[in-house]
């Protein structure tokens, strides 16, 4: 059997959702061809069941002839393991069919959510990322389990067909003509009943949403009251839901008296037939159950199809949806004619707010509003095209991995990952090879592995949720110097961190970047006093710089910043 | 602080109890709605009937006109199925959606009478799930699987006995379909839960990774994790595939078992018919019957063997959402507090058993004083705080204000003494008008805009669209972070409790604009009690006393200035921070 997932997905169609849904079932249409073949064996066998019971009435179970009976009781017996061998086949294939389909997309969409990167965000509410992955990813699986069935399904349809027609002309004529005239009488009540179930769901989703709001905030609302409130107003979504609910139980309910009623008549009609057909004698009594039966059977082929029809939608629009997002391009990509990167020990220049960083230097800029100081940071590593240079080339023109390589930003809000402590870490290295034990103690974060009960091996949740917001804030930063490239740039990297411990990074912080280049973002005295240079940006533009005591002695609106207006 | 205990679920006979309670509440719809599914299946099971009197008929020359005359009876009996379909469906479904209606508001109910501090240490996240997945698998078994298990199950005994009233001797031969049946299902069905359970919680991996990717894309790309972040996927749908091939292969063993079992009795039916016909004991009319009847029971029992497993889902959601109702409510006395003096004696407190985070913290808060708890982290800065708002009850010792234990104090009392605001901060549904007055159901528009304005934060709520009726929260206008804060505090201001706790109540907002709402929220507050725990030392220097808390007690005490001359560690830290 295949190994999933695959060793390589390919590249996707991503011109339009049909297309897609061509392209997964072009790359594997073998296992689909072996499902068909199942299907059609399977849903054969079952067909042949009926005009074996016929048989077996006429020639066994009427005439007393015993050799008679238990030919034809073996021949039910063979049909019927057939039936179960070809039906658990069919269904690992479509098992398998399914997995690969799906697993196939979530691949795709891993690597385009990875390669999107920085800009996924932008482009995409995690929401949407999340029903492509849970519901969009199976809904295409969910179509290529049941394309084989269909196949089967038609086969199956016209066998019988043609026996039928083979044995009466006009009965046959019946069920051929019947069975799709059954489908049209009552596929119009589906689309009215999806409406309805989507009002339903919405009713539902936005009950849902309030319910989990009401406990998501329900310290607050322990607090300060308001329960009853948000009870009531639960309690009239809830009322509504239960009225939408009722309004598609009517219709559900009708469609499936329908279902009941509409098969039923015709398998009457056909037995009505053929009775008359058995009394002049053209058929014979077992015929007749065969009829009987086959009307009765048709009715699977009959829910196949409108199962198909009902998932090919949902595959078409989850397809669509998921084409939106795989056709999704990056705004910051390599230039056409790149140029080759400067040599180690470049500086590093900002032309619009006139910062110009020196090799090795630890850089502190003190911004007088927080949005530029990051807005800078974003432009010395590239998420925005700036007017930046490295080593006097522009970085637009530098291949991008290059630059991510050298110059590696911390964001305001860096994001841990689950896994282990000691994986989140684990980052690649552009310079030495820190220990976790180095990294953690030069951001006095040796607290956050002693709380956690096995240490550097402790399971992190999504995000670090476990810990608390300076704990994040103290693990990100060591993960950022695990990397230890040559450029840091760091945005307030210590906001959430108490002043005892802020006091302490920011020596060790020094002692760990001696010989490379930081930038760090900040207005915290604890940090401008450790740096080389300060830099201080108002409005966009370095207006002075120098060291921290130099500026807070004769630049006063510096003093100002950093003193948080102490003197006003 | 990461110890969380779990809300209880319920036992299966609590489940159970409350099944019955619910039946019984709803008596007489669940009995008019099972007769009405009876009456249907019964109807429908004329045909096999009809046909087998035909097939007798045609072979002892029977009239046309009785042909016609059987036909109309067999329509007749499907109209009538088909009516008592619609009318048994519906009716099932009206006492479905009532239940779950009931089930789903109780559970709120509850929900929001817990104990605050059940809440804290639950974590919203149990919580969560449960008033969403919980409630949403609970629905889908009592919308598709209760019903369809029990029509399924009611046909089958139906089906059973039109077979056995037909011809009892050639009926029995079908029963030989039963072992396999019952024993590949028990077979399948002791492995199922574990298997699904495990395929689930894979699929859910999966996703979670992915959302994970996009969340994280900005650290992802600056750290250049993209390949892990595939390798870890890829990993993840090993572990989902391998869960998938397991369940696989539970069906590859459970299902070609059923299916002998259905396969079974029409073979021995027909023999033990072929038999019987040659001596005489059955019509093949009879046999007719009964070879159809068990063609017709292949449906109903595949039905019913295939939902169980929706319906133990359910079975277990119920259980955690009835849970919720188990949590003992917090001990209330009915002591009042006779002044606004807050005073904690000897405090200790722990998590987890064994493991006191606090060490016996004496501490005396004079009213209208302001109060600064500064330490480094770790240090029980949060949880001293939660202890004075009255969260958790110390281990031993005592939290009292006005002489009254806070911790015992009714929900309703504990609220006009004293507040507690954190760094957490939860944005509601709803404009921005129901997100402050929630403190004051009915507060009036000058109120409010005050409350905000003592924030900082009436400029940028009058800036919105739609001002104070701006729509905020999951799926409308998000607030950032800092605004969320403003907005949490302004609830407090209007709430006006004579004491406040603030937990780095003001941690999201730059250093200068959190100094600027600290003053103004002092100018409002003046006559209140603040205690305000903080990283940043302008707070501390604000305040008319410090507290310096670490490893668990308090080191120093007093105020700025004494701290200043006690030459301590405060006065080291606050000297570097002055540089």
């Amino acid at each position: 059997m295949l190994t999933l997932p695959l060793a390589n997905p390919g590249r996707p169609d991503v011109r339009s959702g049909r297309r897609y849904l061509w392209w997964i079932v072009r790359n594997q249409w073998r296992p689909l061809a072996v499902g068909v073949l199942l299907g059609v064996l399977w849903m054969g066998s079952q067909a042949l069941m009926p005009a074996a019971l016929g048989r077996a009435i006429d020639t066994g179970v009427a005439t007393g002839d015993r050799v008679a009976l238990l030919r034809w009781c073996g021949v039910l017996l063979g049909l019927g393991l057939l039936q179960t061998l070809s039906g658990v086949l069919r269904h690992r294939v479509a098992v398998v069919n399914f997995l690969i389909g799906s697993s196939r997309t979530q691949q795709l969409l891993a690597r385009q959510v990875a390669d999107l990167g920085a800009e996924v965000t932008a482009c995409t509410a995690s929401g949407d990322i999340a029903a492509a992955s849970g519901t969009d990813a199976r809904n295409i699986g969910r179509t290529l389990d049941v394309t084989a069935r269909f196949v089967g399904a038609i086969v199956s349809f016209i066998a019988i067909a043609a026996i039928l027609v083979s044995t009466s002309p006009v009965l046959g004529a019946v069920v051929v003509v019947g069975v799709p005239l059954l489908i049209g009488t009552i596929g119009p009540l589906v689309r009215p009943l999806e409406a309805r179930e989507r009002r339903q769901r919405e009713k539902l989703g936005a009950a849902s949403a309030m319910a989990a709001d009401t406990v998501g905030g329900l310290r607050v609302l322990r607090g300060f009251g308001g329960e009853r409130v948000f009870v009531d107003r639960f309690r009239t979504a809830s009322g509504e839901v239960r009225t939408a609910a009722v309004e598609t139980a009517r219709l559900q309910s009708t469609l499936d008296a329908l279902q009941v009623g509409v098969p039923g008549l015709f398998v009457v009609g056909v037995t009505w037939l053929g009775a008359r057909l058995a009394i002049d004698g053209t058929i014979t009594a077992g015929q007749l159950v065969a009829f009987y039966a086959y009307a009765a059977f048709l009715v699977i082929p009959l829910k196949t199809f409108t199962e198909v029809a009902r998932k090919f939608a949902a595959a078409t629009v989850s397809a669509d949806r998921l084409v939106k997002l795989l056709a999704q391009q990056r705004s910051i990509v390599d230039a056409d004619a790149p140029l080759p990167a400067p040599p180690a020990g470049a500086d590093l220049a900002d032309i619009s707010s006139g910062l110009l960083v020196r090799p090795g230097w630890f850089v502190a800029v003190a911004a007088t509003s927080p949005t530029e100081a990051t807005e800078l940071g974003d432009r010395l590593g590239r998420y925005v095209d700036g007017a930046v240079a490295l080593g006097g080339r522009p970085l637009a023109r530098l291949p991008l991995a290059e630059v991510r390589r050298r110059i590696v930003v911390s964001d305001k809000d860096p994001m841990l990952l689950a896994g282990t402590l000691a994986d989140n870490l684990d980052v690649p290295r552009r310079g030495r090879v820190l220990a976790p034990e180095v990294v953690l103690e030069a951001t006095a974060a040796g607290d956050v592995v002693d709380g956690l009960p096995d240490g550097l091996a402790s399971e992190l949740p999504e995000r670090g949720r476990s810990l608390s917001g300076g704990q994040r804030q103290r693990v990100a930063l060591a993960r950022a110097l695990s990397a230890d490239p040559e450029i840091l740039v760091l945005d307030e990297p210590t906001s959430a961190v108490d002043a005892h411990t802020e006091a302490r990074i920011a020596e060790r912080l020094h002692d760990l970047r001696r010989g490379r280049t930081t930038v760090v973002m900040t207005t915290s005295p604890l940090v401008l006093d450790r740096a080389d240079v300060v830099a201080f940006l108002v409005d966009g533009v370095v207006v002075a710089e120098g060291t921290h005591r130099d500026l807070l002695r004769d630049c006063p609106p510096y003093r100002d910043l950093v003193t948080r207006g102490e003197s006003e | 602080m990461s110890a969380t205990t779990l809300l209880p679920t319920a036992t299966s006979a609590e489940v159970a109890t409350e099944a019955v309670r619910l039946l019984r509440r709803h008596r007489g719809a669940v009995l008019l709605a099972l007769l009405l599914h009876a009456a249907a299946v019964a109807a429908g099971l004329v045909g096999p009937r009809v046909l087998g009197e035909i097939v007798d008929g045609v072979r002892t020359e029977i009239t046309t006109a009785r042909v016609d005359r059987l036909a109309l009876v067999f329509a007749a009996a499907l109209v009538v199925q088909a009516v008592l379909t619609r009318w048994a469906r519906l009716r099932s479904a009206l006492i479905g959606e009532t239940v779950l209606a009931e089930l789903r508001e109780d559970f709120l109910a509850g929900a929001v009478a817990l104990p605050l501090g059940t809440v804290e240490r639950a974590g919203s996240g149990d919580l969560v799930t449960r008033a969403t997945t919980d409630i949403d698998r609970l629905s889908y078994a009592v919308r598709e699987a209760a019903p369809e298990i029990t029509v399924a199950t009611l046909t089958s005994v139906l089906i059973m006995a039109a077979a056995f009233l037909t011809a009892p001797l050639v009926a029995v031969a079908m029963l030989v379909g039963a072992p396999p049946i019952i024993l590949g299902t028990r077979w399948y069905r002791r492995r199922a839960d574990e298997g699904y359970r495990r395929e689930m919680a894979a699929v859910g991996r999966v996703t979670a990774g992915v959302v994970e990717t996009a969340d994280a894309g900005r650290s992802v790309e600056a750290l250049g994790l993209q390949d892990r972040r595939v390798e870890r996927t890829e990993r993840d749908i090993r572990d989902w595939i391998a869960a998938e091939r397991y369940t696989l292969w539970l069906r590859t063993v459970w299902f070609p078992t059923a299916e002998i079992g259905y396969v079974l009795p029409i073979v021995f039916v027909v023999f033990a018919g072929g038999t019987l016909v040659a001596r005489g004991s059955a019509t093949v009319g009879e046999v007719t019957a009964v070879a159809l009847y068990v063609q017709m029971l292949i449906e109903p029992v595949d039905l019913v063997v295939s939902w169980l497993d929706e319906l133990q889902i359910g079975n277990a959601s119920l259980a955690r959402l009835l849970g919720v109702r188990l949590v003992e409510p917090a001990p209330v006395s009915d002591e009042v507090p006779t002044s606004d003096d807050l005073h904690a004696d000897d405090v200790r407190f722990a998590y987890r058993e064994g493991h006191d985070v606090l060490h016996g913290i004496t501490l005396d808060v004079r009213p209208g004083s302001r109060l600064a708890i500064v330490g480094p982290s770790g240090a029980g800065k949060s949880t001293l705080g939660r202890l004075l708002a009255g969260i958790h009850p110390p281990r031993t010792g005592s939290v009292t204000v006005g002489g009254a234990e806070v911790s015992r104090l009714p929900a309703d009392v504990l609220r006009e003494q004293v507040a507690l605001v954190t760094q957490e901060h939860h944005v509601f549904v709803g404009t921005i008008r129901d997100n402050v007055a929630l403190a004051r159901p009915g507060a009036l528009t000058p109120d409010i805009e005050e409350a905000l304005a003592a924030v900082d934060a009436l400029d940028w709520v009058k800036a919105l669209p739609d001002g104070l009726e701006t729509r905020v929260g999951s799926g409308a206008h998000v607030l950032a972070p800092a605004e969320a804060q403003q907005v949490a505090l302004a609830r407090l201001v209007l709430a006006d409790p004579h004491t406040l706790v603030l937990d780095e109540a003001t941690s999201m907002l730059d250093p200068r604009a959190a100094r600027h709402l600290e003053r103004s929220l002092a100018a409002v507050l003046r006559n209140r009690t603040v205690i305000a725990i903080a990283h940043r030392l302008h707070t501390a220097h604000d305040a008319d006393r410090v507290a310096v808390v670490a490893e668990g007690g308090i080191t120093e005490i007093g105020s700025h200035d004494e701290l200043l001359a006690a030459d301590g560690a405060y006065a080291a830290l606050w000297r570097s921070w002055r540089a």
